[in-house]
């Protein structure tokens, strides 16, 4: 195995903004080690430079010109004597070129070798390794079936129910589900006979249908010395457009042996491309407790608080400790999770408006505390969402003894957690966990968009019918101090009262409308 | 002050007089005492029959307010009662150009019109784009381009008007 090279780390460039850069801060200073972050224009005032070390601007705020600039950051590192380049998640944290740089100029790169990641990169390619190391895949391919009796032989060799589907279809355009053999006939005349009319191509091929299918991830580790462990699983099936919003750990539905059996598998695939540093193997598993792999994210996943928080283990720590030529306990793999965690997106968006991105700034932000309560967070109040960036600002994780708490727990912290002047999916968040295939454990990928759509939830839906006067009460009250304010000159009564009507004379020019 | 408020599809009559404390209101049928108190700069606590509530009321435009309250995002337009008048023969009238605004602060990537231009009820005008999206603006209905307020790369806050259809 090509060893690359590992020394101590003093000094961590990090190549990333937001949350992660402040998550990728935290572990660095926990290990005495400076931390270093770039910024863009837009970000010079951001929570990651308030909080690091060192700070260098990489240019103006559109990431193509700044966080995306791989040369530029690796040469920033040489140039100031960091030791490591910590890439956080998105931008260059799944870039090859950028890894293999790093390397090049003798800067370590926190994660995986680049030709891991080249490996993983390609579905395709991934998939075949995949198959020759023995991992599950979702059986079937874009292998055309040529008639009727080729379509039965696969559909046999897969097992009902599969899906038929157009070669150069999408849409569910000739796409047909087959239960069974009796079925096959019929909607293989259909399938194919769509396929031409849409396409003016009608080759089909089967694939086997996933029931029900959960994503479930496996948090894997590797270090330098041939340990590749499992810290077991994540459920993130709660998802809008494949991507995730609610996550937790355990899975409700994952127990010891299926566990085990997902780990070796996982550990497995890793091992297939040379794994090493902090991975996730993400799986569909359907309602038979079958899995099968999707893809691997050679990268530090948004959602790796709720596996710190069931197993123990700081994993940005881990990435450091391993990126220096460290070695893992391998005893790390036979923990089993301890309590329930959850974790919930906080989103510059409205989740009942389309999820349109809601940029502005944070006229207030006050973060839940008390019992339990993790927050992962890169804004401060008073701070602008700059327009040019992903819209989540933060992460709000939970840590209950069991399920059940876990779930209440979240529902006092967002009650506690106030963000102004931007929308949050706060509202459909507090839906989700009162729902009763929620609270039951009945998820799937596709229940966040089909309870959506059917209505189940949406603005207003489960409210206190009590409460349904609130918000005209509270805007009449606004819109009559509003008025008192800008119709009457300042009162002179008590002194604290003037003061608060200078605040509102102000804030009455815009913004926030009170006396 | 009496006025006339709107949310969703709900419209109320709405009856508010000053007390020491904060305000007596009554919404349609419903009577409330309210306390009031300050809570930070931009927060307030009311006191309804006993219910504590912490809400924020953020002023989005003249007469239309977004209230942050344990319910979530609401917004609640007000107006009084002859402004409510002249508002229903307006619309009654068909109103007139259609002003479209920002609903959210981007750059304008594309500008797929130009003025003079007949348009059709959906069609696309410009394309906005924030945080790695881009959103099509369409007309909400159909008419002539009379205006753009925009050109091609420039960056727009919320409520800045775009474009308006006669």
């Amino acid at each position: 195995m090509n060893q690359p090279e590992t020394r101590e780390i003093k000094k961590v460039l990090v190549a990333n903004r937001g949350e992660i850069a402040v998550r990728v801060l935290r572990g660095c200073r926990e290990l005495g080690i400076r931390g270093a972050v770039v910024y863009s224009d837009a970000d010079r005032a951001g929570l990651p430079v308030l909080l690091a070390d060192e700070a260098y601007r990489i240019g103006p705020a559109p990431s193509s010109e700044s966080y995306l600039r791989g040369e530029a950051i690796v040469d920033l590192a040489v140039e100031i004597g960091a030791d490591a380049i910590h890439p956080g998640y998105g931008f260059l944290s799944e870039n090859a070129g950028f890894a293999r740089y790093a390397a090049q100029r003798g800067v370590i790169f926190i994660g995986p070798p680049a030709s891991a990641i080249d490996a993983m990169g390609s579905k395709i390619e991934s998939r075949r390794i995949m198959i020759d190391a023995g991992v599950a895949v979702v059986p079937g391919g874009r292998d055309p079936v040529s008639d009727e009796a080729a379509a039965a032989v696969a559909a046999d060799e897969i097992g009902y129910p599969v899906l038929l589907k157009a070669s150069a279809g999408g849409g569910g355009k000739g796409m047909r589900l087959v239960g069974s053999a009796a079925e096959l006939s019929a909607a293989f005349r259909e399938a194919r006979s769509e396929a031409m009319s849409s396409f003016g191509d009608d080759t089909v091929y089967v694939e086997k249908f996933v029931e029900e299918p959960r994503h479930i991830e496996i948090q894997v580790l590797a270090d330098h010395h041939g340990h590749t462990v499992s810290l077991g699983e994540r459920e993130c099936s709660i998802q809008r457009r494949h991507q995730k919003v609610i996550e937790e750990a355990p899975s409700p539905v994952v127990d010891v042996d299926l566990r085990r059996r997902m780990g070796e598998a996982a550990v497995k695939a890793a091992q297939a491309v040379g794994y090493t540093n902090a991975g996730t193997v993400e799986f569909l598993l359907d309602r038979h407790g079958e899995f099968y792999f999707l893809e691997m994210n050679t990268r530090l996943q948004v959602e790796h608080p709720i596996t710190e928080l069931v197993t123990g283990v700081d994993l940005v720590i881990q990435q450091i400790r391993v990126a220096q030529g460290e070695a893992i306990d391998p005893g790390l793999g036979e923990r089993q999770p301890q309590g329930h965690a959850i974790e919930v997106r906080l989103y510059a968006e409205d989740p009942f408006n389309n999820f349109v991105p809601s940029p502005g700034r944070i006229d207030l932000l006050r973060l839940p505390e008390g019992p339990g309560v993790r927050n992962d967070c890169g804004v401060v109040s008073g701070g602008e969402v700059p327009i040019y960036y992903d819209p989540m600002l933060a992460k709000l994780i939970v840590w209950g003894s069991d399920r059940g708490h876990a779930i209440t727990r979240m529902e006092r912290a967002l009650s506690e957690l106030r963000i102004e002047g931007i929308r949050t999916p706060v509202a459909l968040y507090q839906q989700i966990l009162r729902d009763d295939d929620f609270r039951a454990g009945r998820l799937d990928i596709g229940m966040l968009e089909r309870k959506l759509a059917s209505g189940d939830w949406a603005a207003g839906h489960g409210e206190d019918p009590e409460l349904a006067d609130l918000p005209l009460i509270a805007a009449a009250i606004a819109h009559a101090e509003r008025q008192e304010v800008v119709t009457s000159q300042p009162v002179v009564e008590g002194g604290q009262r003037s003061h608060w009507k200078t605040v509102a004379r102000r804030e009455a020019l815009g913004g926030y409308s009170w006396s | 002050m009496e006025l006339i408020v709107r949310h969703r599809d709900r419209e109320e009559s709405l009856q508010l007089e000053r007390t020491e404390s904060g305000y007596r209101i009554s919404v349609g049928d419903n009577d409330y005492e309210v306390d009031v108190a300050r809570a930070g700069e931009v927060t307030r606590s009311l006191v309804i029959q006993g219910r504590q509530h912490e809400v924020a009321v953020r002023r989005q435009k003249e007469g239309v307010y977004a209230v942050n309250s344990e319910l979530g995002v609401d917004e609640v337009e007000l107006m009084d009662p002859l402004t409510h008048l002249a508002r229903l023969a307006h619309e009654a009238s068909g109103g007139g150009a259609q002003q479209v605004t920002a609903y959210m602060p981007g750059r304008v990537v594309e500008v797929l019109v130009a003025e003079g231009d007949e348009v059709a009820a959906g069609q696309g005008i410009l394309v906005l784009e924030a945080m790695k999206m881009k959103n099509e603006i369409q007309a909400e209905a159909s008419g002539v381009v009379s205006k753009l307020h925009v050109a091609q790369d420039q960056t727009v806050e919320g409520g800045d008007p775009l474009f308006e259809i006669a």
